[in-house]
């Protein structure tokens, strides 16, 4: 879990969404329609993009997942995260975490992503703010900042 | 929830547990159902570690699929050649990047329902299905597989392990296409999958296979009238104008909360032919207008 291993002990019904918030105080992950249609919960599991509501906790039983909290940190912001404050990119903010996520995942394996390309990376996750332009706008500048800095 | 470590363990376990117990691959559909209080599992058997189930492979004119491979894997599989550009359709059209990365190809089958997008492909390849028990295997066409909705003729001691469909041939090809009411996480109002073989450039339909995700009832199914009134014709409007009529013949569609019946037909009639369409595009290298 964003680098730290965990020994936990889960009830059958718990979901990942549910340990994340609940047992690991790792409120940055939102709950949404948890139906899988929203994409808010969506955390990084294994480099993947998941719907954390639609896995069992034991499901994630050693795997590698990454939260918001394991992107950047209010004193040092991922180029992302700098990127979308830039823009103003969040307005209500509830699913700015999800975003990130899979702006990230986007990234990390695409540095020169297309508008398409970033449009179905983020298809997943609604905003009902209906900000996207800026989101992509961000992610843009988030690409050329990482680029620069390698 | 019982988490079996191997192959061997499970169909053990399936064997002596035949009643309330419920697989589980990677969720995206059964943890939705349990939401609804659709299904409540007695017992939820987890096979979503059993990673000897994740590949696809080529033998001897065969592509095999093994039942955890994810949508997003499967598409992005080596062995998916060009040839096989309709897997890149389906999962761009089956759902965002978070529900294709869990959502597997066994699951998808299992759930037999008319929303899944990948049945009516599988339908038009010709597919089977492995299924395995403690006593053994059976293969299963996958048309056959299907017995209802949200029925399979899976037993309770069974777990379905691998799907596999004859590799296309270089003169043939398959296309899908989807419609609903936008372009992402949604269920089709129709679905269409196409087999298309057409040898040499005289756009003569040597054979084709074609697949709804509903025809006559509410599981994807073949329109095989429609099929017959295509095959042997050379691609053209009159041809397409006399597979429509097929094809409204034997549709026997329903009105629902999405759509009713008659747009359903229409949308239906539209969708066969830009599938077949895209078919030939890709085989002729050509855009084809009719």
């Amino acid at each position: 879990m964003n680098g730290k291993e965990h020994a936990l002990v889960v009830q059958s019904h718990e979901r990942l969404l549910d340990v994340l918030r609940d047992r690991l105080g790792l409120k940055g992950t939102k709950e949404g329609c948890s139906t899988g249609d929203c994409g808010i919960c969506a955390v990084l599991m294994d480099g993947k993009l998941v719907n954390s509501c639609l896995v069992f906790a034991i499901q994630a039983r050693n795997k590698k997942i990454v939260t918001i909290e394991g992107v950047g940190t209010a004193e040092n912001p991922h180029p992302i995260q700098r990127a979308f404050m830039k823009w103003n990119a969040s307005q209500c903010g509830y699913c700015i975490p999800a975003m990130i996520l899979a702006s990230k995942e986007l990234l990390d394996r695409n540095p020169n992503p297309t508008t398409e390309e970033i449009k179905r990376a983020t298809s997943g996750i609604i905003c009902r703010c209906t900000g996207y332009v800026k989101i992509f706008e961000a992610i843009k500048t988030a690409a050329a900042e990482m680029k620069e800095a390698d | 929830m019982f988490v079996p470590e191997n192959l061997k363990e499970l169909l053990e376990f399936l064997d002596s547990h035949q009643s309330g117990v419920h697989l589980i691959a990677n969720g995206t559909d059964l943890i939705n159902r349990m939401q609804r209080r659709e299904i409540i599992p007695k017992l939820l058997v987890d096979l979503s570690g059993l990673n000897e189930f994740k590949y696809v492979k080529s033998k001897e004119g065969v592509i095999r699929v093994g039942a955890l491979t994810t949508i997003s894997e499967l598409a992005a599989n080596q062995l998916m050649t060009p040839k096989y550009s309709v897997f890149k359709e389906v999962a761009s059209k089956f759902g965002g990047p978070s529900i294709i990365n869990m959502a597997t190809v066994g699951g998808n089958i299992c759930a037999a329902s008319s929303s899944e997008d990948l049945i009516p492909v599988l339908l038009v390849l010709n597919a089977q299905v492995q299924v395995r028990s403690i006593t053994g295997e059976r293969t299963i066409p996958i048309e056959e597989f299907l017995s209802g909705k949200r029925t399979t003729q899976l037993r309770p001691n069974e777990i379905l392990v691998e799907t596999r469909f004859p590799d296309l041939e270089v003169t043939s090809t398959c296309s899908f296409e989807k419609v609903g009411m936008r372009n992402s996480l949604i269920t089709a109002f129709v679905n269409c999958a196409v087999y298309l073989h057409m040898d040499g450039s005289a756009k003569v339909i040597d054979d084709v296979r074609i697949a709804f995700n509903r025809t006559s009832g509410k599981i994807p199914q073949r329109a095989r009238e429609t099929e017959t009134a295509l095959k042997g014709k050379t691609l053209n409007e009159q041809t397409m104008t006399e597979a429509t009529r097929a094809l409204r013949g034997e549709l026997k569609l329903t009105s629902d909360f999405r759509v009713s019946e008659e747009y359903r037909t229409e949308v239906a009639c539209a969708v066969l032919k830009r599938t077949l369409l895209s078919c030939a595009h890709k085989l002729l290298g050509e855009e084809i207008v009719v």
